[in-house]
């Protein structure tokens, strides 16, 4: 009874300890805009987040707690989209850079401070509609509804924006307005950005100075240069349709490195060192929701909008996939390298978080609501910290225990080792006279072992045969009832002698009848039903019926087709039968 | 022989050796409290974290303390266990301003608390609230409720908020261990 009280403890103790949650934060994050980082340089880690206003005269903000407390409050000047920190310069004391993206911008700070804006290179007008905004340029005269017709010939999304306005604005004197408010310039197509990571340089420790990757709408990637802010590498994402969406690196920008791009099309493209267009190396049925690269092995870990989680190696092969029980909103790699291993924490819908340690769920936690985001990491002087905000606004710190592991209970698909040496016998005299034998006259015992195993053969199928043509020993395992008969007399009158046996040795048999089944053109029975009355346990019971050929010369050849009566036991209520036989009549034996 | 041992302890030559055990999480100022316990020539100026442990000797009222300054690193916690069983005190540091971390202190002090070694015993336990000049630091009352000291009956035990830079509050809470320790040597004896 302890035990199982002790068993029963065991389980139910959470490995991870509750710091503090606030239900009434009022936060609105999204995956990847939530990093742990050193931002003052103290050794003292800050989690620094965006939260998002979605109305027009309510700005985003950028957050940052130092543990539980929240110490600055910025405005961003306009959607955030990602949040980076990486570590730019060596200059003592080591503060990182933390990046916002918004639009095509990253807003770059330092100390809390803006120190740097990048903005994507804008990308080119199609011909067609450089020319309608050149000729009202240099005409200065335009007619609102010859425009706006024209511009409909070029696809929408390959418009520019301020072309795009153009065609949303629904009145002509508010369109002319806008056309004349803007016809000094040529429009520029921004690029949007939609995501980033950061990729380290030259050596992967913690302060390691990392290069920002910037993943945008029309599927460009940069790589920046962390000093100068300078493009340093630009690539493509895929020779196909691709826009990413979420992006994960491995490796060193200096020695070899891949990176994972998850696209909207459900393709995981991979760009490497000196490649200017990735390849599509994963293509999934559904939507992609999140994406993880586990260190070490470098699998992939892509969640998607169908319940599935898939495990790929970074070759593009599937390992495994596993189905949770809700839908899936965000993915977090929890990195415990005191234990040296890595989890992947599944945010679920219904208000869970589960830790899979490879295929295996290994954890659970509850919270409040769905989670929006979850990230891993140091934050103040504590290591293993999980912050977790929801999408109802909350935010809850835990920590993992010192003392918490994740060991691997035993799975079905690794074999135990097997410990104990095979209890082999010593080698005996006996034993080395048998195998010299064995070697010097292997074809003779062979052939013998060969002949043995075919007259087995024989035996068994001879005696198959004989039991199948001899009709007694039809049973019924599983009711352990034996039916036999006999079959007596010359013609055109037999007697048919039924014994039905109970084979159980405990139940006794109750409420069965027999059912013959005959063609009435050739056999007339004296007793079509028989019901049985209580056989007892270990014994049988034996029933006549008289059964008479009806003799026609003329169908005699087809009589041999249908000289069978057919037998069925069946319990009364049942129309299945108990069991089925089949009694060959022999011919008549006329006498001449 | 009643003479001679009366004579020894006045003049403070048979002085009695106890050991007290410094634990507390890292960053919580342990090594920061013994030193400044440690006379004016032996004092170090700079604090690093410590590795491991380090071994520290002071007095106080005719007692001579070794303490050990325990490294309150997550890696370094196991080897807390190992000391338990000869000390005859201990001092837990805790930083009173690191909120989102108190959690991990009750952790570690019912893990304290539990240990075979400790459980037993009936050693005093001093409690230092450290720190407690940083503003945002809570209050000894706070974390004594926090901590759910009060649930502790079978050893004596003491919290006073300290600020071991400046070593205010420290003098109180180990003149209170002396003499805890003091009585239970005499009922030993």
């Amino acid at each position: 009874m302890d035990r199982y009280f002790f068993l029963f403890l065991k389980m139910n103790v959470s490995k991870w300890l509750e710091a503090h949650t606030d239900r009434s934060a009022n936060l609105i994050t999204l995956p990847r805009n939530a990093i742990l980082a050193d931002i003052s340089g103290t050794g003292d880690y800050n989690l620094v987040i965006t939260d998002l206003k979605f109305k027009t005269d309510n700005k985003s903000r950028l957050k940052t707690f130092r543990g539980t407390i929240l110490i600055s409050d910025q405005a961003l000047p306009s959607l955030p989209n990602s949040l980076i920190s990486f570590f730019a310069d060596r200059l003592e004391p080591r503060i990182p850079v933390v990046g916002v993206a918004c639009g095509s911008e990253v807003f770059f700070y330092k100390n809390l401070k803006p120190f740097y804006q990048f903005r994507v290179p804008s990308c080119p007008l199609i011909d067609h509609e450089s020319n309608i905004w050149k000729e009202i340029i240099e005409t200065k005269q335009f007619d609102v509804d010859k425009m706006v017709e024209s511009l409909k010939e070029i696809p929408y999304s390959n418009l520019s924006s301020r072309s795009q306005q153009l065609l949303t604005e629904y009145s002509l004197t508010k369109a002319e307005a806008f056309i004349r408010k803007y016809m000094d310039s040529i429009p520029v197509k921004d690029d949007t950005i939609t995501c980033m990571i950061t990729l380290e340089r030259t050596s992967k420790d913690k302060t390691s100075i990392s290069c920002p990757i910037i993943a945008t709408e029309f599927s460009n990637i940069y790589i920046l240069d962390p000093q100068n802010f300078s493009i340093i590498q630009q690539a493509n994402t895929c020779n196909t349709a691709a826009t990413p969406f979420l992006i994960r690196c491995s490796g060193l920008y200096d020695v070899e490195f891949r990176i994972l791009i998850a696209t909207r099309e459900g393709h995981i493209c991979l760009l490497r060192k000196g490649w200017l267009e990735g390849k599509s190396l994963i293509q999934l049925k559904s939507d992609i929701v999140d994406m993880v690269l586990v260190p070490g092995d470098n699998f992939i870990v892509v969640a998607s909008v169908d319940k599935i989680i898939q495990c790929f190696t970074k070759r593009g092969q599937r390992l495994w996939s596993s189905e949770v029980n809700s839908p899936i909103t965000t993915m977090c790699l929890v990195r415990l390298e005191h234990l040296s291993t890595s989890l992947v924490a599944i945010g679920l819908k219904n208000g869970s978080i589960q830790f899979y340690q490879g295929r295996q769920a290994v954890d659970y936690l509850s919270i409040a609501d769905s989670p929006s985001v979850i990230v891993f990491g140091q934050l103040g002087q504590e290591e293993n910290v999980l912050v977790v905000i929801t999408a109802g606004g909350s935010i809850s710190f835990k920590i993992l225990k010192r003392t918490a592991e994740f060991s691997n209970v035993p799975q079905e698909s690794t074999p135990l080792i097997q410990s104990k040496p095979l209890p082999l016998p010593k080698r005996s005299k006996l034993f080395l006279e048998q195998s010299i034998r064995e070697r010097q006259h292997a074809l003779e015992i062979h052939q013998t072992f060969q002949q043995d195993l075919i007259r087995l053969r024989l035996t068994a199928a001879r005696a198959l045969i004989q039991n199948l043509t001899d009709q007694s020993g039809i049973g019924n395992e599983k009711e352990q009832i034996k039916l036999s008969a006999q079959v007596l007399g010359l013609g055109p009158k037999f007697t048919i002698v039924l014994t039905l046996e109970n084979i159980n040795p405990t139940k006794p048999l109750v409420g069965l009848k027999v059912t013959f089944h005959v063609n009435p053109l050739y056999y007339i029975l004296s007793n079509y039903v028989i019901k049985i009355p209580l056989i007892p346990p270990s014994l049988s019971f034996k029933m006549q019926i008289k059964a008479k050929e009806i003799m026609e010369e003329s169908g005699n050849e087809e009589q041999s087709n249908s000289n069978a009566i057919r037998v069925f036991v069946s319990r009364q209520e049942f129309s299945i039968p108990v069991l089925a036989a089949t009694i060959n009549m022999p011919p008549t034996e006329l006498i001449a | 022989m009643g003479l001679f041992q009366k004579l020894v302890n006045l003049l403070g030559v048979g002085r009695k050796e106890v050991n007290v055990l410094v634990v507390g999480l890292n960053n919580s100022g342990k090594t920061t409290v013994v030193n400044s316990f440690k006379s004016e020539e032996d004092k170090m100026t700079d604090i690093v974290p410590t590795v491991g442990f380090n071994i520290e000797k002071f007095q106080n009222q005719n007692l001579a303390f070794t303490a050990f300054d325990m490294s309150g690193h997550g890696r370094y916690r196991d080897l807390w266990e190992h000391y338990y069983k000869e000390c005859h005190g201990i001092i837990f540091v805790i930083d009173s301003s690191d909120r989102l971390r108190l959690v991990v202190v009750k952790e570690e002090l019912d893990l304290l608390l539990q240990h075979p070694n400790i459980c037993q015993k009936s050693i005093p336990i001093l409690f230092f609230a450290n720190k407690m000049d940083c503003k945002d630091a809570l209050s000894s009352v706070k974390i004594a409720a926090a901590l759910g000291l009060d649930k502790i009956m079978d050893k004596p035990w003491h919290i006073s908020a300290s600020n071991a830079l400046t070593g205010e509050g420290l003098q109180e809470g180990v003149e209170w261990l002396t003499q805890q320790i003091r009585e239970n040597l005499n009922v030993k004896h």
